[in-house]
Formats: structure tokens, sequence, C-alpha cells
């Protein structure tokens, strides 16, 4: 088949192209803005302001950024639930990992002489 | 049953179809999550129980990793619009796009290596410390995820140009590896701020 014989789906036709226009503009918004926070996400931490108000603002940022790739880029705002919930579950398990992983252990609670004497 | 209420019935079974290799792809994702949450817990982990073993903020470049990070946003925007150009059939612009993908993806490993090279030279090696061995881990398999991504796209590049690209499978196919590459990225989302920022708080 040659380029000239290729042809989009039937009902990729006029109202598929509009609302793929529609979504460049979200797309170069959303760039835009990821860029920009990127930008401001690297002068926050050298900013001589509270620590915990630094890390709130780059959790925040970090979780808008996170959330905002996976909703317009990666088309789940558009998509099925299910597959919401196919990637949503794996995000759960991992978080929850991560919080147990970090509440569990800590200096007061591991044996520190244990571990380095391997 | 008139022509147009089968139509609509079809429409509606239509509405309800998730593709298969779609639906797979998130599945993987969703454990590709955890995989990654393991590495990303373990760096934090080792860095609370001991954070006297190594400062990395003599080491690590904010600027070096921001600019990085740049790179693989705007790389995750040309896959959207590769996408975007697949969906209305636009083969030109989806190659275009996909171009744009491939060499900022190089940008980003060719940092990734100048970064390791660097650390090296400076004595932080995998078996140097705790810290060593869990960030090399972490950047590591994600650098080796980019690099997956982009021989993917290569080989989907140079695939366009033999001609048996179709319609329908291609731009599914085209949306399963953008889906890929938008992960690496969001997995540099959180290890950006979770291992590199962080550090300089």
């Amino acid at each position: 088949m040659s380029e000239a014989d290729y042809h989009p789906l039937p009902i990729a036709a006029e109202s598929n192209k509009n609302s793929e226009t529609e979504k460049y503009h979200t797309f170069v918004n959303l760039a835009l803005g990821l860029a920009a926070i990127t930008g401001v996400e690297l002068v926050l931490v050298y900013l001589p302001f509270n620590e915990i108000f630094i890390f709130s603002v780059l959790l925040s940022l970090s979780l808008f950024k996170f959330v905002a790739v996976i909703a317009w880029f990666m088309h789940l705002l558009y998509d099925k639930l299910l597959l919401t919930l196919a990637f949503g579950t794996g995000m759960a398990i991992a978080t929850g990992t991560f919080i147990a992983l970090g509440s569990l252990i800590s200096r007061s609670n591991v044996d520190m002489d244990a571990i380095t004497s391997f | 049953m008139s022509e147009n209420a089968t139509a609509h019935q079809d429409d509606g079974h239509a509405s309800l179809i998730i593709d298969n290799k779609k639906l797979l792809m998130w599945l993987f994702l969703g454990s590709d999550c955890m995989f990654f949450g393991t590495l990303i817990s373990t760096h934090l982990i080792y860095r609370k129980l001991y954070p006297e073993s190594f400062d990395p903020t003599t080491l690590f470049s904010l600027e070096l990793t921001s600019f990085s990070t740049f790179i693989l946003l705007m790389s995750s925007f040309l896959m959207a619009l590769a996408v975007s150009a697949m969906h209305k059939g636009e083969l030109k612009s989806f190659r275009r796009n996909v171009l744009g993908v491939i060499f900022f993806g190089l940008i980003f490993l060719g940092c990734q290596v100048y970064e390791f090279a660097h650390f090296v030279h400076a004595g932080l090696t995998l078996s140097t410390n705790t810290f060593g061995s869990t960030f090399y881990m972490m950047t590591g398999t994600h650098g080796v995820h980019v690099a997956i991504g982009v021989f993917w796209l290569i080989c989907m590049y140079f695939y366009s140009h033999t001609g048996k690209m179709d319609a329908h499978e291609s731009a599914v196919d085209v949306e399963i590896a953008g889906l890929y590459w938008h992960f690496v990225d969001i997995v540099w989302i959180v290890i950006f701020t979770a291992v590199y920022l962080i550090e300089f708080i």
C-alpha cells in the first residue's frame, strides 16, 4: 500500500478531525503549563522559605503534573472507566507499599547494627 | 428493525468495546507502577536510614536534571501530537512528531549517560554505598525504559515507510506506544521531585 492509498477510518472524518484540533490546543496549553511548573519547581528549592511549605508545594506541583499527563496526554480523561481502574489498581498498590514501608521502617525500629554488620 | 436502529445499536455496542491491546498496556503500566513504586520506596527508605552516608547535593546538578525533565515533558507533548496525527490519518505529521520524540528521547539518554559518567568519575558507583546502589538501580531502570521506548519508536518510524500501515490497527498501535512513552514521563516526574528536588530543601 503506497502513502497515497493511506486513508483514515471512515469514522475519523470531519467530527474526529475537529475533536483532534480541539485536543491540539489543550496539548499546547498543557505542555506550556508543565514547562512553567518545572521552572517554578527549580526556583522554589533555592528560596529561603519554610521547609514544610516548600515540600508541600513541590508535592502538589508534582502531583498536578503527574495527573495532568495521565488525564490529557494519556487520554484517560476521554477513555473508558475500566482503563482507569486497571491503572488505578497498580497505582494504589504502589502508593500503599510506599506509605507502609515508609511508616514501618525508621531508625528507631530497625536494628542498624545488624544491617551494618554485613 | 430499521437501518437507523441497527446502526444506533452498533454504535452503542462499539462504545462498550475496549481494544485488547490497549487494556493490556494499561494493565502492564499498572504493574510497572508497582515496580517503580518499590524502587523509589527503597531509595527513599535507605535515605531515611542512612542520611549521613552521602550528600548528593554536592554531585547533583539541578539545572541539568531540570533540563532533562523539560526535554521529557516536551517529548510527551510531541508524542500526544503524533497519536493525534495518526487518528486524523496524517502520516507525514505523525512521522515528523515521532522523529521529534526520538530526538528528545536521545537527548534525555545523553544527559543521563553524562550524569552517570560524572558521578562515577566523582567516586559514586553502584557499590560505593546504599545511596549509589538504590540511585543507579532506580534511574538506570528508568533509563532502560526510555531506551526501549526510543527503540520502539524508531521501529515504528521505519515501519511507517513500508506502506503497510493500516489506519485502524496502526492508530491503536501508535496510541499504545504513546501510553508507554507518557508513562516513562510520569515516572520521571516522580523521580525528579522525590529524588532530586527534595535533597535541596
